[in-house]
Order: C-alpha cells, then structure tokens, then sequence
C-alpha cells in the first residue's frame, strides 16, 4: 500500500513536484503515466527512498520514506530509471548479491533466484557475465533483482521501454500475476497503451501535479471522450502522449 | 548491518579480482618500484665489490708472452682470464670490460732492458669500463715501478732518487654508500604505490558505479548508506593492503638477491620488518583510500576522478623526494603528521638507524585519527542526494 500526501520537491527554481496526493493500493496496478518532464521519475525516486521531499509526505505499509527509509526498503522491490549491471558479475551474481543485501541466504536464495530463472525465461544468460547483454536480457536482470526477496509492494520505471512486443507482454504478464498474489504494484510509463492494458488505476500527472486520478472508465467519464488518448491530451493541457512505438 | 558492509565488500573484492586493470595495479605496478631499485642497487654492489682486497678479473691476450707479469698478477691477487678471440669487439659489446695484451717478443725487448709495449683495449663510454681501466692501468704502473726499483736497486741507485712525490690514494665513495643513498628512494616509492594500490577500485566502486547506473537500484536496498560506502572503502583499502604487502616482499626478495651479506643495512630488511612496517603503515593506507573515496565521490564523472586520482599519489611522494636530497633530522612533531611522518619512519628504517617506539605510535594514532574523520566525512557525501546523480 504506497499513500503519497502533499509532495513538493524542487531543483533549484524548478518546481519538478508541487504537491501530489495519490494512493496505490494492494492488489492493484497503479499506472502513473504523463508527458515527459512531469515529475513521475521524481515521484517514483521519492517513494523509493532516494529522494527527499521538499515538504508533504509519503509512507508505504505506514511506514515514512525518510524516517523509516530502511522499513520501507524492505518492503519495496524497485526497477529504478537508471538500472545498470556490473559488467563482471554474472546474472546470477546480481541476483545473489541483491538477495543476500536483503538479508537472504542459502538454499532459500539460490532455490528463489531459480523460481525467477524459470518465471523471467534467464537460462539461457543466467551464469554469464553481463558484458555485452542485449536490453532485453539486462531489463530482466534488473527485474530479478527487484523481485528476488518476494516485497509487498513494487515500484517500476518505464518497465518496458525498449523492449520488443514479446518481452513485453511477458512483464505485462508477471506484473498482473504480482497484483493477483495481492500484491501493489505502482509503475510509471509514457506510453499510453501500456498504462491502459494493464492498469486497475491511473494517476495522471502533468507540470509536477496529478491533474486526474480513477480508474480507466472513471477517467473516460470525467472527461467525456471514449479514447484514452483524448483523455490524456485533454488532462495535460494538450501536451501530446508519445505514440507506444510497440 | 556489518553482514552488508561484508556482503558490499565481498562483491567488490570479487568483482574487481575479474578486472585486469585493479589487478594489475595491485600486483604488477608494485613490483616495478623494487626492480629499478634492485637494478641500481646491484650495479652499486657490483662496485663495491670491486673494491681493493677483491679478486680482480682481468682478461688478457698473451699472458705467455711475459711470465713476469703472470707471476706479477698472481701475486697480486688478479684472476686471469684468456681475453676474447676478437678483443676490441668483445670490449665495444661490453662482454668483457677491459682486455691487456701482451705482444710477442715482449719478453726479448723486456729483460734487453728497453721499454716494452702492452696495450689496453677498454671503452669509456661505460662506467663500469672506465673502473675497470682504472684497475688495471694501477696495475700495470705498480709491475713498472717494481721493476724499475728492481733495476735501480741492482745498479745501485736509491729509488727514491726517482721518486719526489709518492700518492696515497684513499677512496672513500663506496658501493655501500652509494646502496645507502639509492635506499632513500625507498620511502618515496613506496608511498607512491601505497597511494596507488587501492585508486582504481575507489574509482570504479563509486565514480563508475554511479555512471554504470547501477548505484541507484544499489542503494534502494535495505543498508544504510554508510554501510554500503564502508564496503566499498574496506575493498580498497583490502586492494591497497595487497599492493602495499607485494611491494614489501619484492622489495625482500630483490634486496636479499642484490645484496652481498657486508651491505649491513639491506640484512635488517627480514619478515618481522615486513610485518612491522605494514602494520605502521596500515594507517596510513587507511587515510589513502579515505581520500581517494571522497575525490571519487565528489567528482561529476569517472574521467573527472581519474584526472585527479591519477595524480594524486605523485603529491604525498612529494616529501620523500626532497628528503633524498635534503634528509632533516626528525622531530617530535613530524611524527603527528600523515604521510610525512612514515616517509620519516621508513627512511629510518632502510638506514637501519633506531626507529623509536613512540614515534611509531604517535604516526599511527594521528593517521589512524585523520582517517577516522575522512571516513566520517565520505559517510556524509553518502548521504547527499546528488550522490547518484552527481551534480
């Protein structure tokens, strides 16, 4: 469950978050989507510890993300913006390391770092070394990582971007099985299909504030259009969505 | 926590022990220091054995031409040797230094009593050429005086008739003292490297892994951040310590090879040194790699780092330099001081002069002291947002 309450956070004169309030709660996906610039990477930096808010607050299973950051560390499983490997370590060995920084060991672990094996379709790349990984196979590295010590609630940046229409749906698919385990799962994305084909809820953001929120039908309704992309123009002050370029 | 601070660790001992480069400056760039040296210190015991009181190797053409001279050059303790088939080449190659022949009929014009002719061949262009000349002209001069004292004295003259001035030569510039001064560039080098050691781990730990983009997701995991820095900086420091201990056991085993027994000061450089100066130095290492992880943090980029980090060892070499040239009696109060205080120590040591107990200790509770607080500031700069970002 991720609560986000009055959220400010500036860069110097710009005002990247002025004030968002939204909830992404168990069991659903939250799609937070707007146009480029509007402040989702910040939002999501911000709930996953690495950011401090200006002022406002946000807690996830009740916990603060700046007082009790290490809580909600342990709550949280997190495909961040940048997401890059050690190209020396194996795929395994990514995995390992995050499950064992999230106090894992043992049989559990490398049994778990196998479940994801299968789940993730790693074989055939798991034990080499991540030099040279195509996106695919390092997004889902990343995806590994971030599911190795099975949290409650998940927090995903642009979780497909560049990815072919298989590799795709695979996520899609991994992501509607994590909300059918009752799970939270929050993502952000620019592409608009994407938001609708799988999200329970949309958040939409445009000039650091949530400008909507509801679920798909809701927000049809609010704005009295059938296409979600009328939607999303109307919403961001006719900023244009970029096209999903699956 | 101290299970993430090892599990950081661990992984960066692993994961740069698969990079050529960290090795490489771990391993290799140690032991380069201690071959230059040992090359130099070799080619100085090389002199002082050359001494007077050794056997002198002299190469000579004809020997059988002249029995007096052999018998003159056993009696002075010269080794002979049969001079090379072509002599001048093998002297221009440096096979042998310097070649004495002794032409046929040597012998007829020798006791006729007329002035007889050997020849010299040797090549200036080498130092060790020049000595050897030197050796045997000497010795050539002395078959001549004893011979001419001999004729003198069977006509009846007094030698000293012929001899105004006598010269006694006292050389006082021995390989021994010229190995004592090559030591002095010990402290130095050795500082150069302990600065080394651990650099490009600092680097890679944290410059790098904010431009892999692998920090951010690092640090959403649920350590604290000062844990995770105290990881990546125990690497470095374990990195450095490795670098440090190959050079010390280079350093052992080139000197013990170089040096003769006689050259007292290198015969104190024994295992128990090893482990003692690594243990004095450890704290200055600590401070090392508390420096290379603030510059590595603080800098925007990975090239940015490199240019600072890679000069950064030139400058605490800096003092050991200017004290090889300019030695200064230590005080007191140089011993508070990081760096300069274990060149002074070290410079101590490879003297073989008395190093005291609490200089030592006071060199390594100031460093410990100042590392203490580098690590405490680096912990800060952990905490900075821009840490991922850079700035």
């Amino acid at each position: 469950m991720i609560e986000v309450n009055g959220i400010r956070k500036s860069f110097g004169d710009l005002v990247a978050l002025d004030g968002i309030d939204f909830s992404a709660p168990d069991g659903e996906v939250t799609g937070l989507i707007g146009p480029n610039g509007a402040g989702k990477t910040t939002a999501l930096r911000i709930l996953y510890t690495i950011m401090r808010p200006d002022a406002g607050q946000a807690t996830i299973d009740g916990f603060d993300t700046v007082e009790s950051r290490q809580k909600v560390q342990e709550r949280i499983g997190v495909v961040p913006d940048s997401r890059g490997l050690y190209p020396r370590l194996t795929a395994r060995e990514h995995v390992r390391y995050y499950g064992r920084l999230h106090g894992m060991n043992g049989q559990g672990l490398e049994s778990r770092i196998d479940d994801l094996v299968d789940v993730l379709e790693m074989s055939e790349f798991i034990d080499r070394r991540a030099r040279g990984f195509s996106k695919g196979q390092m997004r889902k590295v990343a995806m590994a990582r971030a599911l190795v010590h099975e949290p409650q609630n998940y927090m995903l940046d642009e979780p497909t971007n560049g990815l072919d229409v298989t590799a795709s749906r695979a996520a899609h698919r991994l992501i509607r099985g994590l909300r059918d385990q009752g799970r939270c799962i929050l993502f952000c994305s620019h592409i608009m299909q994407e938001v609708a084909a799988i999200s329970d809820r949309i958040v939409v953001i445009s000039s650091g504030r949530v400008v909507a929120h509801g679920t798909p039908d809701e927000l049809r309704r609010q704005t009295g259009t059938d296409e979600l992309e009328d939607v999303f123009v109307r919403l961001t002050g006719g900023k244009r969505i970029e096209p999903h370029v699956e | 926590m101290w299970s993430s601070v090892f599990i950081v660790f661990a992984k960066e001992v692993r994961d740069n022990a698969r990079d050529r480069r960290s090795l490489l400056v771990a391993l290799v760039y140690p032991l380069l220091g201690p071959i230059l040296l040992g090359l130099l210190l070799s080619a100085a015991v090389g002199m002082a054995t050359a001494q007077p009181g050794q056997k002198l190797v002299l190469a000579v053409g004809g020997m059988e031409n002249s029995p007096e001279m052999a018998e003159f050059l056993d009696r002075n303790d010269v080794v002979v040797v049969p001079a090379p088939v072509d002599p001048r080449a093998a002297v221009r190659a440096s096979t042998v230094e310097t070649v004495l022949i002794i032409p046929p009929g040597f012998s007829e014009r020798f006791h006729s009593g007329q002035t007889a002719l050997v020849t010299v061949i040797f090549n200036s262009s080498r130092l060790p050429g020049l000595i050897a000349v030197n050796q045997a002209k000497q010795l050539i001069g002395d078959f001549n005086r004893e011979v001419l004292e001999r004729r003198m004295s069977e006509r009846g003259i007094d030698r000293s008739l012929l001899q105004p001035l006598s010269i006694k030569n006292v050389n006082v510039a021995s390989g021994k003292q010229l190995a004592g001064l090559l030591l002095l560039m010990v402290p130095p080098l050795f500082i150069f490297n302990l600065f080394m050691g651990g650099v490009y781990l600092a680097m890679d730990t944290t410059s790098g892994e904010r431009e892999r983009g692998s920090l951010e997701p690092l640090l959403i995991n649920p350590v604290a951040r000062w844990g995770v820095m105290l990881g990546k900086y125990l690497a470095a420091l374990f990195y450095t310590a490795v670098a440090v201990a190959a050079q010390l056991i280079a350093f052992r085993i080139i000197f013990g090879a170089v040096s003769p027994p006689d050259l007292g000061v290198l015969s104190a450089f024994n295992i128990g040194m090893i482990i003692g100066v690594f243990l004095t130095m450890l704290p200055l290492m600590m401070v090392a790699v508390g420096v290379q992880v603030i510059i590595a943090t603080i800098t925007r980029s990975y090239k940015e780092a490199q240019t600072y980090l890679g000069l950064l060892p030139l400058i605490p070499a800096i003092p050991g330099m200017v004290l090889v040239f300019a030695p200064v009696q230590a005080q007191g109060w140089m011993m508070s001081v990081p760096i300069f205080s274990q060149t002074l120590i070290l410079g101590q040591l490879v003297r073989g002069a008395p190093v005291a107990f609490l200089d030592v200790a006071v060199s390594m509770s100031s460093s410990v002291m100042v590392s203490a607080l580098l690590v405490i500031v680096a912990a800060r700069l952990y905490e900075r947002e821009n840490l991922i970002f850079g700035n």
